[in-house]
């Protein structure tokens, strides 16, 4: 679904951004992209979504090269959740907000109306309320939901979750998770582990525009190398988990790690 | 014209030299230019621009912001064609006069917007805010007011391309003419909008709550004498100026 082969890139007047970067990302897949600060996430995510253009390599996105379609053509089977909603939200209500990215699809009015009112439904939002008098959490779901509601193939999310509350947070991570259950590829950028852990199942780690660990989640948050090098620190759990050593090695969870120590109690 | 307002690190001579000497060579280059009757006088006055850009370690950056502002020239250039009438015909609507003057009013607008935005590229916001207060005794909040306008201008053109990369994302087609990219630039005023008055409100909260109404002119610990290169500047403001008004 996407899939990047040999990608380098670089901003004017900096070191490269991202060197030499391949990897494959499969249709229906929740994949977390991990890095310290300046690791080239959000340029990756820019790459994918076509916001800049390779220097070299290519970036396949849905059988399209990014390099010769344009964003907005992208757009159709590509959504981008921003860390700031508000660079999303240009309109005056809920309910048009989350018609515009539908309108730019060309959809029909009856199939806008009847999406628009799902949306609605689903999210809980007042259609008539205007956007900016949302709260940070609610924008950020406006923001979210206008995207869902052109039912993407792939969605990429830069930072979902930053500045938002517990209760926010899992409100947004849930409308994700739903849409990843629908058959959706995902493709999240995120700082918070514990998100990271809960949600997705794959993890590929970034460190200075270099790929440096590639995997399931959970493993690579027991890879004390990558975890290092790219200055990430794992779940609480799991750190917790590493250091009870062996019958813990599955433990990434309240619930599991529960379970270990029982199993283990019984044993002894 | 992305960075080009934006202050660039040198140890030129412009660069050491006063602030308030660079913003009075600044505001005179720009006198001099609406001042002056003279097509050579006016293209010398850009020249003196690229050679103050040279010296200052931003050529570069100089003629790409000569390449912006020409295009805006160019804009003002082809309206005066369009409305200038006397003189004499030399073809179709245009006139000898109207092509000396639409000529002239380009050249000053670049020559008269060059300086101010060299000067903004080699001075540090915070010492000519610094300076107006401590030498040229103008109250610290219209200088703070001064400088914050000026270090939001990138802040501002950062927010435009953000937003308008999160409408491309959505399906926003910003390819094409210059009024197809006004028609769909307009509705993105309201993010940028909202953006910049949460921002600004930010900022004054924050410059509140460090003291900003405590500072006073004696605050600031760096002081700013006259240097070496900043006599000879002054008497070169004084030449523009006088030159503009004879030429």
């Amino acid at each position: 679904m996407i899939r990047l082969e040999r990608v380098c890139y670089r901003y004017e007047g900096s070191g490269a951004a991202v060197e030499d970067l391949s990897f494959e990302i499969n249709r229906g897949e929740f994949a977390a992209l991990l890095g310290e600060n300046g690791a080239g996430k959000s340029t990756v995510a820019k790459l994918i979504d076509g916001l800049v253009k390779p220097a070299s390599g290519t970036v396949t996105v849905a059988g399209l090269d990014t390099r010769k379609t344009k964003t907005s053509e992208l757009a159709k089977r590509v959504g981008f959740l921003f860390q700031n909603p508000d660079r999303q939200i240009c309109k005056n209500t809920v309910r048009e907000e989350l018609a515009f990215g539908l309108e730019l699809r060309g959809l029909d009015r009856a199939a806008i109306d009847e999406r628009v009112e799902r949306t609605l439904r689903d999210f809980g939002f007042d259609g008539e309320r205007g956007p900016f008098t949302l709260s940070r959490g609610e924008r950020q779901r406006l923001a979210l939901a206008s995207i869902i509601a052109a039912e993407p193939e792939i969605m990429i999310l830069d930072e979902p979750t930053t500045g938002l509350d517990y209760r926010e947070c899992m409100r947004v991570m849930e409308a994700v998770k739903g849409l990843n259950e629908n058959g959706a590829t995902v493709l999240m950028i995120c700082h918070d582990m514990e998100v990271v852990l809960d949600f997705a199942r794959r993890a590929l780690v970034l460190s200075k525009g270099r790929l440096i660990a590639d995997g399931a989640a959970r493993r690579i948050f027991r890879s004390a190398c990558a975890m290092e090098k790219a200055s990430l620190s794992p779940p609480q759990i799991t750190q917790l988990s590493l250091r009870l050593g062996a019958g813990f090695e599955e433990a990434d969870t309240v619930g599991e790690l529960a379970e270990a120590i029982v199993k283990r109690r019984r044993a002894v | 014209m992305k960075g080009l307002l934006e202050y660039t690190e040198g140890n030129t001579f412009i660069h050491r030299m006063n602030p308030l000497v660079k913003l009075l060579l600044a505001l005179c280059v720009c006198a001099a230019a609406f001042a002056s009757d003279s097509l050579a006088f006016l293209a010398a006055l850009l020249a003196i621009d690229l050679a103050l850009g040279a010296a200052g370690g931003v050529f570069g950056k100089a003629l790409r912001l000569l390449a912006g502002l020409l295009k805006a020239g160019l804009l003002l250039f082809v309206l005066q064609l369009l409305f200038f009438r006397e003189g004499r015909p030399l073809f179709l609507f245009v006139t000898d006069e109207g092509a000396l003057t639409a000529a002239k009013l380009a050249l000053r607008f670049i020559a008269a917007c060059m300086p101010l935005a060299l000067m903004l590229g080699l001075t540090r916001t915070g010492d000519l805010t610094n300076a107006l207060v401590k030498t040229a005794h103008v109250p610290y909040k219209y200088a703070f007011t001064l400088s914050a306008a000026i270090r939001f201008i990138p802040l501002f053109m950062s927010e435009m391309e953000g937003v308008m990369e999160a409408q491309a994302s959505r399906g926003v087609d910003f390819d094409g003419g210059p009024l197809k990219k006004i028609r769909l630039a307009l509705p993105l005023c309201v993010p940028l909008l909202m953006i910049s008055v949460r921002k600004i409100d930010g900022s004054a909260v924050a410059a509140e709550a460090r003291g900003f109404n405590l500072r006073g002119r004696a605050s600031g610990y760096k002081d700013y004498p006259l240097g070496t290169a900043d006599l000879p500047a002054a008497a070169l403001c004084a030449a523009l100026v006088a030159l503009g008004i004879i030429t």
